[in-house]
């Protein structure tokens, strides 16, 4: 279990952060989602124990995050949203003084930060100051300085944001590879739900403090039964129509053809009419809800 | 489809630095989507167009007229730029009327224009409080909104969505597609390919100052040579279904999917492919569950032709 | 063969206890801090009253030896009193107490030059660059990350204050091999090491506070620049002005004792040898009473204390008691001499807590500008 947080509350003068949240999560990939205001900040300073709580307690990793803030911030690496530096020195300095602030020694951080930026994949630019680096590079530099001490769980927070494409598949890569391949745990928060998907098999979302929905994404995305997307490559009306005559309901959505076969039926009835229409199917797949429509029915319904 | 907006041979550089070479674009109306990986020159190409800079050589006409110099124009044009810097200390509302005053509608008009426009982004709730207040999402909607206060014809907008919420997310978008399904004509650039790719299939992709591709996705995707398209099949006889597969002389790889109990299918004439794949499927013992094609969308092209 | 994997691997060493925190973040800042030409140029040069120092220490080493190296040398230089000369054991403590004074003195501009270099960027670079997410979230606290700013100015403070201090009290030992002056001269060392470390303490915490500020580290070059120049002209102003406004009032006062007592019954010369013989009189006991007046007034003018500079240099005068030395040295002048000897070396006469009071105000002040500037991460945005 990575972490577990029962009945927090934090206030923050009128405002409430976090209301009687309880939340517990498993080792591995998570995402964490919610609209802006919904606590996510919030809560993950909780989880590196950087703020006090009104209310609530909890472990994190097996610490319990009002008593043993320090120990914690040694396991866990944190990737913060906003544009930061270590001002004034190279690549390489920068994630070995990362190092040391965390307790390392002198030679083994510069030993781990040659190691973990060979990983990123920043070769000979470490050698260059940090504030000449493009913007994928910071955030590769971000990610290094945050895994530099090996933790057992790291938080990156909106790591994709103003990406190029090129960028953001470099770091999703990084995520997915650090999360599955190497053991470590990961929060992914995100507004780009395409890349929590990419990255995660379990998500959190939150909203108004509160946790709306929880579960594996493979979970969340019901099949809806007997549900298919079809697409064709000539306009898809005639078809659609062809199709309710044979029983089935046919809803466009864009260029796709929503079909939900009568019982008993399988997509064989859809090939059939299609051979006999010679008709090309480009797309047919069995339709499953998408992120987005699992995030955005969670915070309507609260 | 007349154009909107025309680029005739323009290049534009800063001293040694290139910023677009040699580009010739026609935008018609609707939704288009501006791609680029970064340096690409996109927000050159918005500048030129939207008359911030002059072209070093060439011609930039937007409905019809240069742009340079002409500042009637710009009644007809919204620009949503990609930096973030409003007056803090002013109200929403208080913003939106004062650029719509600037935008040359006079006091009646610029009221309700305000109304409506923070109607429209869905800021109302929030239109009396401080700009400095602001979450990011909310700055965002109301540089929307700035942008379609004075009803343009044709809008500019960079990066729209940074640093927004997925529920601000499906919002705005579902205003650019009302606004391209009105006979606007949008100019989104974005880095984000998935939302382009819900918003419109007309795209304009460049990169290093170069125009390298214009047009419907699947269009260009069908002109790609060098990377034959990827099409998933599942099946339960998966391997029965390669058999039959291979023999197909288009057909020039089958690569075993074994987790998703299928077949991911390599050829160069996918017309051909998907024409004979129904009466395939309705052969003995390889009834098809699912085809899709896995790169017949915009991540794929992106990637094929920038070519990191 | 087995082929090693070149990505990530795990790393299982042993972190340090937070305690050491801070000495990463000081052996950082001054690692970035040496990387600066003109620093190194200018500590350099701050060595020069160092050198000087251990020079002359050595020199009244052998002076105490009757060396006949230097006697002639210091007779035909007249540096010192014939009694001074005659009898330097007696004498020790107070030429060493002199000598260290002087350095210190000199020292203390070549810091506060230091700290205009090293301190402005301390802080703000790191607001400019948003460097604190990175920091406190790492396992270390606020104090810490002070504390390690401040021992960038105490390294580079202790390498022109310190170190020198101790360097030169062991050559000055080893020159006059006289165990001895250990127990004369030891209070001597560290009153030298304990200014260094109220300088230090005093000018780190201020310039951190002033570096907090602003993201801009030009302003606060010059805000320093400006306290360190405006408030010494600002106390020395004063200072004359309080003076010359003494010597009016006396100048006033002793025009009316001295209109002239009419003795028209006398000759004319006789007349004129007593206005001379008066006149005489009276300009010595002007001296006389101007001194006095002089000597109250110093034991309470408190207009030297409006410089940055001045309270730090009394709290050293202070520490190391020069003004004993110089009351001592000044025994060996005639008794007419003697005060304005006095009057011309010794320093500011008020008493020195009133700086030690100034100085601690500053740097609680300090202390609540770093608290309010730097807050923690436990807020809404």
């Amino acid at each position: 279990m990575l972490f577990r947080l029962q009945n927090i509350v934090k206030t923050y003068g009128p405002v409430t952060a976090l209301n009687n949240l309880t939340v517990t999560a498993p080792t591995g990939a998570i995402g964490l989602l919610g609209p802006n205001g919904s606590g996510k900040t919030t809560m993950i300073r909780t989880l590196l124990g950087l703020i006090p709580v009104n209310q609530g307690s909890g472990t994190i990793l097996d610490l319990d995050f009002r008593t043993r803030q320090l120990d914690i911030r040694r396991m866990v690496g944190f990737a913060p949203e906003d544009e930061c530096l270590f001002p004034q020195v190279v690549g390489v300095e920068f994630v070995a003084y990362a190092g040391e602030l965390v307790g390392m020694k002198t030679k083994d951080a510069m030993q781990r930060a040659h190691e973990v930026l060979d990983y990123v994949g920043l070769g000979e630019a470490r050698y260059r100051r940090a504030e000449s680096y493009s913007t994928g590079m910071k955030q590769r530099l971000k990610l290094a300085s945050a895994i530099v001490h090996d933790p057992k769980l790291l938080i990156l927070d909106e790591p994709t944001n103003g990406m190029d494409p090129a960028g953001r598949e470099e770091i999703i890569e990084l995520s997915r590879d650090l999360a599955h391949n190497k053991g470590m745990s990961l929060i992914f928060s995100s507004h780009l739900l395409p890349d929590v998907e990419a990255v995660c098999d379990h998500i959190l979302v939150l909203g108004a403090g509160k946790l709306l929905a929880e579960g594996k994404i493979q979970d969340l995305k019901q099949l809806h039964q007997q549900c298919y997307e079809v697409r064709l490559k000539a306009d898809p009306a005639p078809f659609a129509h062809k199709l309710t005559n044979l029983g089935c309901k046919a809803a466009m959505r864009d260029d796709l053809i929503i079909v939900q076969l009568p019982d008993g039926q399988s997509p064989q009835l859809i090939w059939t009419l299609a051979a006999e229409q010679k008709q090309q199917i480009r797309h047919l797949r069995p339709q499953r809800s998408t992120l987005e429509e699992i995030f955005l029915t969670a915070v309507e319904q609260q | 489809m007349k154009p909107v907006v025309e680029f005739d041979e323009v290049s534009k550089w800063y001293g040694n630095v290139i910023g677009v070479n040699k580009l010739t674009i026609r935008v018609p109306a609707g939704v288009t989507g501006l791609l680029g990986p970064n340096g690409a020159g996109k927000s050159t190409l918005l500048q030129l167009a939207t008359g911030q800079l002059f072209p070093s050589q060439g011609t930039v006409t937007v409905l019809g007229q240069r742009v340079w110099g002409n500042t009637s124009l710009n009644r007809f044009i919204g620009l949503c730029p990609e930096q973030d810097a409003f007056y803090e200390w002013m109200t929403g509302w208080d913003f939106i009327h004062t650029c719509a005053r600037l935008g040359g509608l006079n006091r009646i008009d610029a009221k309700d224009a305000a109304g409506r426009a923070l109607e429209s982004v869905g800021m109302t709730k929030n239109k009396d409080r401080a700009v400095r207040g602001y979450s990011k999402g909310m700055r965002q909607r109301t540089k929307l909104a700035q942008a379609l206060v004075h009803d343009p014809e044709v809008l500019f907008l960079d990066e729209p969505m940074t640093g927004t919420d997925p529920v601000a997310r499906r919002d705005l978008m579902d205003i650019i597609q009302r606004l391209g399904g009105e006979g606007k004509s949008v100019m989104v650039s974005s880095h984000v390919l998935h939302e382009v790719q819900s918003l419109t299939p007309n795209i304009i992709l460049m990169n290093r100052g170069r125009l390298v591709a214009e047009g419907n996705i699947r269009e260009i995707r069908e002109l790609i040579d060098k990377h034959p398209h990827h099409i998933v099949l599942v099946c339960n006889e998966y391997r029965k279904l390669a058999a039959r597969l291979v023999e197909w002389d288009d057909v020039e790889g089958v690569k075993v999917l074994a987790r998703a109990q299928g077949l991911m299918v390599e050829t160069r004439s996918p017309d051909a492919f998907y024409g004979r794949l129904p009466q395939l499927s309705l052969e003995a013992g390889t009834a098809i569950d699912e085809v899709y094609s896995d790169d017949d969308n915009l991540e794929a092209v992106f990637k094929y032709l920038v070519n990191k | 063969m087995p082929i090693f994997d070149p990505g990530y691997q795990h790393w299982s060493g042993e972190l340090s206890g937070h305690g050491w925190r801070w000495l990463a973040i000081a052996r950082h800042g001054y690692r970035i801090g040496m990387k600066n030409y003109l620093l190194r140029i200018i500590m350099l040069v701050a060595w020069i009253p160092a050198i000087a120092l251990g020079f002359m220490l050595c020199l009244w080493g052998l002076v105490e030896r009757k060396s006949e190296l230097v006697m002639p040398l210091v007779a035909m230089l007249d540096m010192f009193d014939p009694e001074v000369i005659a009898n330097p054991k007696e004498y020790r403590a107070e030429i060493w107490t002199l000598c260290y004074d002087t350095f210190l003195l000199m020292e203390l501009r070549f810091s506060m030059i230091l700290v205009l270099i090293v301190g402005p960027s301390l802080i703000s670079q790191d607001l400019r660059f948003n460097a604190l997410p990175l920091y406190f979230s790492r396992p270390l606290r606020r104090i810490d990350y002070f504390m390690g700013k401040l021992g960038v100015i105490g390294a580079f403070l202790g390498m022109v204050l310190i170190i020198p201090s101790i360097v030169a009290y062991v050559l000055g030992l080893l020159f006059s091999l006289d165990l001895s002056i250990i127990p004369d001269t030891l209070p001597l060392l560290a009153a030298s090491v304990g200014y260094g470390i109220v300088m230090t303490l005093s000018t780190g915490l201020f310039i951190l506070a002033l570096s907090s500020l602003t993201r801009n580290s030009r302003y606060i070059a010059l805000f320093w620049l400006a306290v360190w120049f405006i408030s010494s002209v600002v106390g020395g102003v004063l200072a004359s002005v309080d003076q010359e406004h003494r010597r009016h009032a006396a100048y006033r006062r002793s025009a009316e004792i001295s209109v002239a007592q009419p003795n028209a019954n006398r000759p004319p010369a006789d007349r004129q040898r007593e206005q001379a013989a008066r006149m005489a009189d009276t300009r010595q006991m002007r001296q006389q009473e101007w001194l006095a007046e002089e000597q109250q007034a110093a034991k309470s003018n408190w207009r030297p204390m409006v410089s940055y500079t001045a309270n730090l240099s009394r709290i050293g005068q202070a520490m190391l008691n020069t003004d004993a030395a110089w009351r001592k040295l000044s025994l060996n002048k005639p008794a007419e001499e003697r005060d304005r000897f006095l009057l011309e070396n010794l320093g500011s006469q008020y008493p020195w807590y009133w700086s030690a009071a100034v100085i601690l105000g500053l740097m609680g002040l300090s202390a609540c500008i770093l608290n309010f500037r730097i807050k923690s991460l436990d807020r809404l945005k």
